[in-house]
């Protein structure tokens, strides 16, 4: 669909009120071979640094806005940001002109080791003050607000004082950064951790909200049939993140929708029919877009 | 109540070490043991490389397998956590590693076709760089030109093998068994040109006395000391080639005729 010119928030950035999808490798010639009807695409920041898929993006990126959400910047790291890092992703940003930045609330670096994940972090006066601080210096080193995402985690932290949604709340009210909701990393951390989904989003600053994130995660039998939430992003999104999401736009109004899928990837075609489902749910929120419940 | 450096220390030890002992005392169990917990980031950390590795090793992982690469790469990713976050670039060393690694040593030609892979990867992911302005070059004096030391593309490798490497890869990655069959391991040693070209990398097989000159051209030594290692052959169209394909992106004139030292910088 054609992107809208529906008012945006001062969260939201250029991108339109509509459902894009995550690009990876085995897609980037479908996409440019077919030039599906997609209203934006986003990509892992540190998959697209330079040579070959650089080029390739900034080809993409004359048909399509394109978001960049990071993996690697690390805003939860004690020992500080990795600068040269930094420089790069502000090089890309150069090159591609992202309508949105986003990273994670998580840490991955130590030591200076990238641990290949996005890790849970104690929430902590302590771990609030480092996060806000890095989230300042990248918006300071980039000249423009970033979205901050809600990350699944499988382990809690004993010495952890603030609920994750207040601490998510605290990080945009005291850096102006947006959030980035991921509604599939909601349900995940929800079930794993015995939280209530509804109750996490209910207690989200709607107008932060810049974005929301969409995918499939697998449940893994551990010890004594206990089950955990994978997030994976390997398959369709269930019914229960859909009734979440359907929540959440009802909470926030139309806001940019991303599906994700990074795993076992199918066929281009299959992430088009999830976007359309998300699509046909925005359309829904504007056809009624104030719910009065939640206004 | 550890601070985030400790805890995060701890996880270190955790997902790279194997070690729990540091992290489980902060975990909370809640029907599943810490360990259990911490073992689900480590197989995700564990995976992640592997999958990386993979992805910059095709051929070596078809070569020997997918239990024999996975448990090459797990030792690997033990001794070489990533230092950085741009995970294509994740894997430099992996020649190395199964060249020292013993149950490889049946294979002598693996650390060969990893070099390969590796280059490949690297020209693939390289910045983009401006071609050398010819303007610029015609304007050195002849007096100086044979001061010369060029920039050579960060997409361009060069590369030497005792075995037939390139013909390996190219059988291996097409899964082309009759290819594969025919390779004579004893043919000698094989020197080619890894580069990119447009979205593509390509490898080339190039002559002896050819490579000796594009290797001491791109390792920035004075033209007249590329000229030297290479007297049979024919500098001007060789190097012409070279510029022509967009492989030197800079210059500057050496001090003395050892290539030590470079005086000024131009582009």
């Amino acid at each position: 669909m054609p992107p809208s010119s529906a008012s945006i928030g001062a969260a939201r950035g250029p991108l339109p009120a509509a459902a894009g999808i995550g690009l990876r490798f085995p897609h980037h010639e479908a996409i440019l071979a077919a030039r599906p009807r997609i209203a934006w695409l986003e990509v892992h920041t540190e998959n697209y640094l330079g040579g070959t898929p650089l080029r390739i993006l900034e080809a993409i990126r004359r048909d399509y806005p394109v978001a960049f959400h990071g993996v690697g910047l690390s805003l939860g790291s004690a020992e500080g940001l990795d600068l040269a890092h930094l420089e790069r992703i502000a090089r890309a940003v150069q090159r591609i002109a992202p309508a949105l930045i986003s990273e994670h609330l998580s840490w991955s670096i130590v030591g200076g080791c990238y641990l290949a994940d996005l890790l849970p972090l104690p929430l902590t006066e302590e771990a609030l003050d480092i996060v806000c601080g890095h989230v300042d210096r990248v918006q300071t080193f980039l000249k423009r607000h970033i979205l901050v995402e809600n990350p699944s985690s499988y382990l809690c932290w004993r010495h952890s004082t603030i609920p994750e949604w207040e601490f998510l709340a605290a990080v945009a009210a005291r850096t102006g950064c947006g959030i980035l909701c991921d509604v599939n990393n909601i349900y995940v951390s929800a079930c794993n951790h015995g939280w209530d989904p509804r109750a996490y989003l209910a207690a989200l600053p709607g107008p932060a909200i810049g974005e929301i994130h969409l995918a499939g995660h697998s449940v893994q039998e551990i010890e004594g049939g206990l089950r955990l939430r994978i997030d994976d992003h390997g398959s369709r999104v269930i019914p229960e993140v859909w009734a979440l999401y359907a929540e959440a736009l009802a909470r926030f109004g139309p806001v940019p929708s991303l599906v994700e899928w990074d795993t076992n990837l199918p066929e281009l075609q299959v992430l088009l029919d999830e976007a359309e489902r998300a699509t046909r749910l925005l359309d829904r929120t504007r056809e009624a877009p104030a719910d009065a419940e939640f206004a | 109540m550890p601070s985030l450096l400790e805890l995060q220390r701890a996880v270190f030890h955790s997902l790279v070490e194997g070690d729990d002992r540091m992290a489980t005392p902060d975990v909370v169990a809640a029907g599943l043991t810490p360990a259990a917990r911490l073992g689900i980031y480590r197989d995700n950390f564990v995976g992640t490389l592997m999958n990386a590795l993979q992805l910059c090793y095709p051929a070596i992982h078809r070569l020997v397998g997918a239990e024999f690469f996975a448990g090459a790469a797990r030792i690997f990713i033990a001794a070489n956590p990533p230092r950085i976050a741009d995970l294509n670039l994740y894997g430099e060393g992996f020649a190395e590693f199964l060249a020292s690694f013993p149950p490889a040593a049946t294979l002598p030609y693996l650390p060969g076709v990893a070099r390969l892979e590796w280059a490949v990867n690297r020209a693939f992911h390289a910045p983009d760089a401006e071609p050398l302005d010819l303007a610029r070059l015609a304007a050195v004096a002849a007096a100086d030109q044979g001061r010369i030391a060029f920039r050579p593309h960060p997409a361009v490798a060069l590369l030497a093998a005792e075995h037939p490497v390139d013909a390996i890869w190219r059988a291996v990655l097409a899964r082309d068994d009759a290819a594969m069959a025919a390779i004579d391991l004893d043919a000698g040693p094989v020197r080619f040109l890894v580069e990119r070209c447009d979205t593509a990398v390509a490898v080339t097989s190039l002559a002896e006395p050819e490579w000796r000159f594009a290797a001491a051209l791109f390792a920035s030594r004075p033209l007249d000391a590329a000229i030297a290692a290479a007297p049979e052959s024919d500098a001007a169209s060789l190097l012409a080639g070279h510029l022509a394909a967009g492989r030197l992106i800079g210059f500057a004139l050496a001090d003395t005729g050892n290539g030590a030292g470079a005086a000024e910088n131009c582009r």
